[in-house]
């Protein structure tokens, strides 16, 4: 039962200055909180301006301030801009990217990698994201879907350096196939557009893998199972009923590993050769070069950026979902 | 035969998974078998096994160095964005507060800009502000990449915090800063820590950031990247396989955090 004479006490006094335990007790009861901080907090403008304010200058000048620099930096003749002054905004380093072979072709065939990355992920990836989340028991899922994120706790590097150990000269296919007596010499598979999308695909496979996984596990069984009733063939079934429900799955997986191989870096330049320059590799020397070429590199880093997330936004426009998840 | 036809596609589909799982796991294997090989050059077959390339990893100052140097930019960055990150999810929030929808779009930007144009921007930026290369700049460029996760892990745990918890707390008498401090923050704690680990292994393993914004320091992913390029001995494969195991029994400990807290 509840005592009601100790209800009546407490209700009686108002909970003016409320005793709090430990450190944040000390603190809220002392007078120098109360006066200032605890003043500042009765008022809802001051509270909403300590809300709103660092994230906001965060996002301005740390979001967006970087890329509205470079997209400013993009027009100019020079950077820095040159001492004698003059307004030096100009579309000449645009005009070099459409002149110059050598900047284009890089450029679409990153276009071009990117999208066969992605395609050949999402294919490599739906059935093994269709298994766990379908055909795998519920009390095994949460491990058999651990198995597949080790490596991706690994890092970009060593994933990157342990294709090397699996494609090299004298690595294990070539050693595998020569013992075989499959091969005289080894094949040279490393430095080519095959080892480049091989390593790709193994650096962001699991970025497909999540979205989907988790659109599919979504789908309930029983509409499989109705349409199995209602005489849908397997192929049926997955075309008509699973492939449209996992359709925000296929998008997120999409976007996520199309913007990330647009911009893959470490990979090129570990497993790629002369043959597979792609567009990163072409804005970066102009960043490392010696003599001046920022003005060029923001350009063409626009370009990329623009194209990209157009790329992407046509696509989700098409297919249809709703919005990137990023997680 | 009936039986057989219908369990086809699950055996497809089965076979699928296991044969992604090898695709998976087998380069990191052999890249952790050849760290066992006693020769100084990296070729299969391994005849001779050693442990030595451990015992020199763990005596080379580099790599001592460069580890505790990533330790630290990580630890840094996963200050710097789990603060800002879960100020900006309270900001997202709010009731009553315009434009959120563009709010949390803009600070979800950075996860969507590819990595290198990430760097590129960033590295146009500190010369504008006129920070110099070095740790101040990774730190920055690390934690704008890392703001975003942590927006996103806190605002899928808040959205199932009960509302009238912090009312409760108000009601009680608490200002707004003592219930965030001691209702909301216990309540995003599983949330908060799987995205502060989250933000280390990033930062950790993060290249293409450094390369642009580093100074002559190397961190931890310089450092390999430096000794892949050059001559390749085994010594490589024992200090990635080192990075490897820690950095994955980290990442299934966070795994672990973030699944309870979304039960």
């Amino acid at each position: 039962m509840v005592d009601t004479t100790t209800i009546r006490t407490r209700t009686a006094e108002p909970l003016r200055v409320p005793r709090y335990a430990g450190w944040i007790g000390k603190t809220v009861g002392s007078g120098l909180y109360r006066h200032t901080i605890g003043r500042l907090a009765d008022s809802r403008p001051v509270r909403l301006a300590l809300l709103a304010g660092v994230p906001l200058f965060w996002i301005a000048a740390l979001h967006i301030g970087p890329i509205f620099q470079m997209g400013r930096i993009s027009f100019m003749a020079d950077y820095p801009p040159s001492p004698d002054g003059g307004s030096a905004y100009t579309l000449a380093n645009y005009k070099l990217f459409f002149s110059d072979q050598l900047y284009f072709v890089p450029f679409l065939r990153s276009l071009v990698f990117a999208a066969v990355v992605t395609l050949s992920t999402l294919v490599v990836v739906y059935p093994v994201a269709y298994y766990v989340a379908k055909i795998v028991q519920p009390k095994n899922r949460v491990r058999a879907l651990l198995l597949l994120l080790i490596p991706f706790w690994a890092g970009e590097l060593i994933r990157t350096f342990s294709v090397i150990m699996l494609l090299a000269n004298r690595g294990a296919v070539n050693v595998a196939l020569r013992e075989l007596g499959f091969i005289d010499r080894p094949i040279p598979m490393l430095y080519t557009s095959f080892s480049l999308s091989f390593g790709v695909i193994y650096l962001l496979a699991l970025y497909m893998l999540l979205p989907l996984y988790s659109a599919i596990e979504k789908i309930p069984t029983q509409l499989v199972h109705a349409a199995a009733d209602l005489g849908a063939s397997p192929f049926q079934r997955f075309r008509r009923v699973i492939l449209p429900l996992s359709k925000d799955g296929i998008v997120s997986g999409c976007s996520l590993v199309y913007l990330t191989s647009v911009g893959v870096f470490a990979a090129p330049l570990l497993l790629g050769g002369p043959n597979t320059v792609i567009f990163p590799e072409v804005i970066a020397t102009l960043f490392h070069s010696s003599n001046d070429k920022w003005p060029e590199g923001a350009a063409f880093s626009m370009l990329l950026l623009a194209v990209s997330l157009t790329t992407v936004g046509l696509f989700m426009r098409v297919i249809g979902g709703r919005s990137v998840r990023l997680m | 035969m009936r039986p057989y036809f219908a369990d086809l596609p699950k055996t497809a589909l089965g076979a699928a998974y296991w044969l992604f799982a090898v695709y998976l796991l087998l380069p990191l294997a052999l890249m952790t078998a050849m760290s066992f090989k006693d020769a100084s050059f990296i070729a299969f077959p391994i005849t001779d096994w050693t442990l030595n390339w451990y015992a020199q990893v763990l005596q080379d100052k580099q790599f001592i160095e460069a580890s505790l140097y990533s330790i630290g930019i990580a630890l840094a960055t996963t200050a710097a964005a789990t603060v800002i990150g879960v100020w900006i999810a309270l900001l997202v929030t709010t009731e009553g507060i315009w434009g959120k929808a563009i709010i949390f779009a803009l600070a979800c930007l950075p996860a969507v800009v590819p990595g290198l144009i990430n760097a590129i921007s960033m590295r146009i930026f500190i010369r504008t502000v006129d920070i110099p290369t070095g740790t101040t700049a990774i730190i920055l460029s690390h934690s704008v990449h890392a703001v975003p996760f942590v927006v996103i892990m806190v605002l899928t745990r808040l959205r199932s915090m009960p509302a009238n918890l912090v009312d409760a707390a108000r009601d009680l008498g608490a200002d707004p800063f003592v219930a965030f401090l001691r209702v909301t923050i216990p309540y995003l704690m599983p949330a908060l820590l799987g995205g502060m680990i989250f933000c280390v292994l990033t930062s950790i393993d993060d290249f293409v950031r450094t390369f642009f914004l580093g100074g002559y320091k190397p961190t931890l992913p310089m450092l390999i990247f430096a000794k892949v390029q050059g001559g390749m001995s085994p010594e490589i494969n024992a200090m990635a396989t080192i990075v490897l195991i820690v950095t994955a029994a980290v990442g299934l400990y966070a795994e672990r955090l973030t699944r309870r807290s979304r039960n």
